[in-house]
């Protein structure tokens, strides 16, 4: 509990993100291990890490000011302000992705074998993800009264950041160390199973779920039908 | 692994997946009822009664019906001071809309000689509470100043900014999603 306590003060908020951004870096240092054995070239590897992650800051940016016109138009300093609240999270991510998708289009990166190479820097992110919820108190678990709850946000809850944490370390050490026969993408889709079940399985802990149709628990939807995809795909791969 | 005992665990997999969410489901919304008093995005705003340094008191329950910021400070914080401008500009344009501001001082940590003129060198024209005792920083878990809480009409906290300053765009997009 000390520990806890210690590490929260330390990466309160706005600090928490230094979190991110070293599971970022470590994330890139562990897929330069093994991008080589999923074809994919140094360059190729850090360019597409890099370019898309630009594309992330810069589009979220453009597209939060583009959608609130008028609040920038009386205060044009606000276009280059440091609040990372001024950001429109899902325009960022769409950045990323139209840019890796033009990147490998034009350098004729294989998909498959891109995402595979990536997918170490994705499970350290979500190690990284969990830590930084886990400094500022966000993705809280749901009230309970069982011997390891923790206090916060004026109740005993399930550490819901520390299970995620745990469920992401394993993931990692288990697609690093496993070895399996790899056939192209079976890599990134074994991560994208393994993530989206202990997504769905550990959103029922959660205590600040977005509901849907009269209780259901939107995130466990959504990690649902990343499972099923990655599952029929990685039937068909192993098919092929 | 064959191919059938494959599809076999992918299928079971998938049901299992459906069976959890179908248990899991959140009838009673408790996750997000809004009623915990916390410092925190879509919890209640803690209250407090405060006296500012003209000796009014200020109750932050008293205001609801109004969007209220609550900005945590203090005079020797930089960012603190370098926002205080747009929180008054903002608060010139939407007062008469029902918008509040809260601008608590951290005189726990703070010079109360200092105050008085920071608040003429910045013309500020809202309501500045003192938090001698420290009990303001308490409940609101405070940890970095400046911290500010926008609280919407019915007394929760909608969005929380650690760190600053806050942007007249971040201010002005906030106020004016709280006040439609």
């Amino acid at each position: 509990m000390i520990m806890l306590t210690l590490f929260q003060n330390f990466f309160s908020p706005p600090r928490d993100l230094i979190l991110v951004v070293a599971a970022i870096w470590l994330g890139s240092w562990l897929a330069e291990k093994r991008a080589e054995r999923f074809g994919l070239g140094l360059n190729d590897l850090n360019n597409i890490i890099y370019y898309p992650l630009l594309g992330f800051i810069l589009g979220g940016r453009v597209l939060y000011v583009l959608e609130n016109l008028p609040a920038f138009t009386s205060d044009l300093r606000s276009l280059v302000s440091l609040n990372i609240s001024l950001f429109d999270t899902l325009g960022g991510l769409v950045t990323a992705l139209l840019v890796a998708f033009i990147y490998g289009k034009q350098r004729e990166v294989p998909f498959w074998h891109a995402l595979d190479a990536l997918t170490p820097l994705f499970a350290s992110i979500f190690i990284g993800l969990s830590l930084a919820n886990l400094a500022s108190g966000s993705a809280f678990g749901m009230e309970t009264d069982l011997p390891w709850a923790v206090t916060l946000w004026g109740a005993t809850r399930h550490p819901s950041q520390v299970y995620a944490f745990f469920a992401s370390l394993l993931t990692l050490l288990f697609l690093w160390f496993y070895k399996m026969p790899l056939k192209p993408g079976t890599f990134f889709l074994s991560f994208s199973a393994i993530t989206s079940g202990w997504l769905l399985f550990l959103e029922a802990f959660r205590g600040d779920s977005v509901l849907v149709l009269g209780g259901f628990r939107l995130a466990q939807i959504a990690s649902w039908f990343v499972l099923v995809a990655a599952l029929v795909l990685l039937d068909r791969k192993y098919l092929e | 692994m064959q191919q059938i005992q494959r599809r076999i665990i992918y299928s079971i997999l998938i049901l299992a997946g459906l069976i959890w969410i179908n248990f899991s489901t959140d009838h009673n919304s408790e996750s997000t009822n809004g009623q915990i008093p916390a410092p925190r995005q879509n919890f209640l705003a803690p209250d407090f009664s405060l006296q500012t340094i003209e000796g009014e008191t200020i109750q932050l329950s008293g205001l609801r019906g109004n969007v209220v910021l609550v900005n945590l400070w203090a005079t020797w914080c930089p960012p603190c001071r370098a926002e205080m401008p747009a929180i008054q500009k903002m608060y010139e344009e939407y007062k008469d809309d029902g918008f509040m501001v809260i601008a608590v001082n951290m005189t726990n940590q703070d010079e109360i000689n200092s105050i008085q003129p920071f608040l003429q060198e910045y013309e500020l024209t809202f309501p500045v509470p003192l938090d001698t005792s420290g009990e303001v920083a308490k409940y609101y878990n405070l940890r970095s100043l400046p911290s500010s809480y926008f609280i919407d009409r019915q007394g929760i906290i909608r969005e929380v900014v650690i760190g600053g300053p806050m942007a007249e765009a971040l201010l002005r997009t906030r106020i004016e999603s709280l006040l439609k």
